[in-house]
């Protein structure tokens, strides 16, 4: 995972270790699990598969499931199969912008409705690929946060790269939250109050190619193949768990244009960077 | 997802997924090192149990143990298991009326009236209850729910129920499918009862005078219900739920343990008769549950219309509150139960010598016609917080105290002689349980 781990909490005892030590465990545990850079991991297994069904064991079944859901809703714009485009998408800030006929020929490898998806059994076809970045790191905040609820005597904040979620108020006062905003300088960053809840951002303003002063950001359409346009440089929502702002943030990102349009009809508190 | 279609479906829905990945026992599983043996084993199955203490007013007293277990299966379905164990001992109406002389009555396991040590007197004014009453049961239910597909799940399960005079099994079956992006659930379910009863000192003849000791052997009931019910949610925090219920129940429904008295114009016992209720009964009802969660706050309503082919309409409404502290660990709940029903339409509290043979008759004051109020105060703390590795999420502790007084109302006016009695004592019981979530 990106950026560090940490636990937060208003304590002395020595307990605080074991919680952190219990947060970080669950953090590798899922890490281990679900990297598409490791080759022991439960992806990496099933990607050894391709083409034969597998059976998937409860967690990553539950995973997936929540997958094709957010595939439903978004009809298509969120889709876990379109990590593939990495291989004609480089944002490294040059010009390399890939030729058309490249990201035609991905196309036919994405699709999570492609797959054959019947819980728990997978079929995935040959050239296809999972990749659950979209949906690890929030999830992963949200499971440390669960251990934590049943463990903590006292209130704290599971962060894990800026993905985060409080239990509950600190003594004195709301968690003070700074919100990286990219592209800005540094001392820029946004303070926030949170009490409890989560914080999801999406957004990375060093990814980009610019060619001919067209900037193309690194917001991928799965359905096109190329960059969102007009997409926000940063999204952060607010929500109940995390994985459900960093869906909605992912989502607004996917929205481009109507991003801002996107949030309020969802009710929910955002900030948002063009 | 369309721009302004629908405004925020798009979260809605996904609260729902997330709910789902969220709540998925799947991810509960690889937790570390913490738990030792016992907690490996129980750690899928989450425990609920308690024991409580019932007692009458100078009537029936019960303590009763009771523990269910829940397990969430790997292909998504659940195992539940309950088992309870009654004891119930202390004095148990007979079904006649006080009377301003002395009665004395034998107990059911008597074969005579020679054998005093089966008898015993009851003072002038008081209610005639059998002093030596008691009974035990032991009873057990399993239910396994599987996925059927995404949305749809089926459920079976079963029933036992143990006691010295009565035995009792019932089979049931349950579909039930979500719909509108699982906000709707709509379920049916059906039943089916067999129950044997052995009545202490055998069964006696419907309406038979019961000095003449007119016992049979045993009796056997059958019961049918239907259930279709529908969850809705309205919105995050609004659950709302309707069931509608269609019982039968057919073969031997008398209690073979109640008398009626006979009066003289006098007010005078001159003899008892056991009771004889209808050999079915079909029982319709209607039940509106509606919950509604704040923060710290929620409210539950229920509210339930029966009516049976006995002549009973009930109406029930019970009414909950909770609130729970700042740290949300510690809860208050407070409720309020009313009750009230017709009597059955063959209900008599007593009948006169000279009147024309009834075909059916009860004194059973659970059929008289009476209104009841229930209240209750619960208090529950999550120890989760307070365990360290020994907790997880939902360990609780809670304990709830009720107070329960009815009334009897509208009975038939007492002959002149039996004026001054308190022939319709209203009852009033407390309960205590202590409760243990794991």
């Amino acid at each position: 995972m990106a950026g560090p781990c940490e636990v937060l909490l208003p304590t002395t005892e020595h307990n605080a270790r074991e919680l952190g030590e219990v947060a970080a465990v669950e953090a590798w545990r899922i890490e281990k699990k679900y990297s598409r850079y490791r080759k022991d991991s439960v992806l990496a297994w099933i990607h050894a598969q391709r083409g034969s069904t597998v059976r998937l064991d409860e967690e990553t079944a539950s995973l997936i499931d929540f997958a094709q859901q957010c595939f439903e809703i978004s009809e298509g714009l969120f889709d876990i199969t379109s990590g593939i485009l990495r291989r004609a998408w480089k944002f490294d800030g040059s010009d390399r912008v890939p030729d058309a006929a490249v990201v035609q020929s991905l196309l036919p490898l994405i699709g999570f409705n492609k797959l054959r998806w019947r819980s728990p059994f997978l079929t995935i076809p040959d050239g296809m690929e999972l990749d659950l970045g979209g949906i690890g790191k929030e999830y992963a905040v949200d499971r440390a946060y669960d251990l934590l609820m049943a463990r903590s005597p006292v209130p704290f904040l599971v962060n894990f790269g800026g993905d985060l979620r409080a239990s509950r108020p600190l003594p004195h006062g709301p968690w003070k939250v700074g919100i990286e905003r990219p592209g800005a300088a540094q001392n820029a960053a946004m303070m926030l109050d949170l009490e409890y809840g989560a914080l999801a951002t999406s957004g990375d303003s060093h990814r980009f190619l610019l060619k001919d002063g067209v900037r193309f950001g690194h917001v991928l359409d799965p359905r096109t193949g190329w960059p969102v346009p007009d997409a926000p440089r940063s999204v952060t929502v607010a929500a109940s768990s995390c994985t459900e702002a960093g869906l909605l943030s992912t989502l607004a990102m996917l929205k481009g244009a109507q991003a801002q349009r996107f949030l309020q009809e969802q009710e929910v508190r955002y900030w948002l960077l063009r | 997802m369309q721009l302004g279609a629908d405004a925020g479906s798009v979260r809605r829905r996904l609260i729902a997924a997330s709910c789902a990945l969220l709540g998925s026992s799947a991810a509960r599983g690889e937790q570390g090192s913490v738990t030792d043996q016992i907690g490996r084993l129980i750690e899928d199955w989450k425990i609920q149990s308690a024991l409580a203490y019932y007692r009458e007013d100078g009537r029936i007293q019960a303590i009763e143990p009771v523990i269910s277990a829940v397990r969430d299966l790997s292909d998504g379905g659940k195992l539940a298991l309950n088992f309870t164990f009654d004891s119930l001992s202390g004095s148990s109406p007979n079904g006649a009326l006080p009377s301003h002389t002395p009665q004395t009555f034998a107990s059911p396991s008597a074969k005579s009236l020679a054998a005093a040590r089966h008898l015993y007197t009851i003072s002038p004014g008081r209610l005639p209850a059998d002093p030596n009453y008691s009974d035990a049961r032991v009873a057990g239910g399993v239910d396994w729910t599987l996925p059927l597909s995404r949305l749809t799940r089926l459920s079976v399960g079963g029933k036992f129920s143990y006691e010295d005079d009565f035995y009792s099994a019932t089979v049931n079956a349950a579909v039930e499918r979500d719909f509108n992006d699982k906000n709707t659930t709509v379920s049916l379910s059906v039943s089916s009862e067999n129950d044997f009863l052995q009545p202490i000192g055998g069964t006696p003849t419907p309406l038979s005078d019961y000095t003449l000791f007119e016992k049979g052997g045993h009796e056997t009931k059958r019961g049918q219900g239907l259930l279709l019910g529908l969850t809705q949610v309205m919105r995050r925090n609004w659950l709302s739920e309707v069931n509608l219920s269609l019982d039968r129940f057919s073969g031997y429904l008398n209690d073979p343990y109640k008398l009626v008295s006979v009066i003289d114009g006098a007010g005078n016992p001159v003899a008892y008769v056991y009771e004889n209720r209808p050999d079915s009964r079909t029982r319709r009802s209607v039940y509106l549950e509606n919950r509604v969660g704040w923060t710290r706050t929620s409210v539950g309503l229920e509210l339930r219309y029966m009516t049976d082919t006995w002549g009973i309409h009930s109406d029930t409404a019970q009414l909950r509150l909770r609130w729970w502290n700042a740290g949300r660990d510690q809860y208050f709940e407070p409720s309020v139960r009313w009750y009230r029903q017709s009597a059955a339409d063959f209900y008599r509290p007593w009948i006169a010598p000279t009147a024309a043979q009834e075909n059916y008759l009860s004194a059973d004051s659970r059929l008289a016609a009476f209104h009841a109020l229930t209240y209750g105060l619960k208090y529950g703390i999550r120890l989760s917080d307070r365990l360290g590795g020994f907790g997880r999420q939902g360990t609780e502790f809670n304990v709830r105290l009720e107070y329960y007084q009815q009334t009897i109302q509208n009975s038939p006016a007492a002959p002149a002689a039996l004026q001054g009695l308190d022939l319709y004592p209203s009852l009033k019981a407390v309960l205590l349980q202590i409760g243990f979530n794991y």
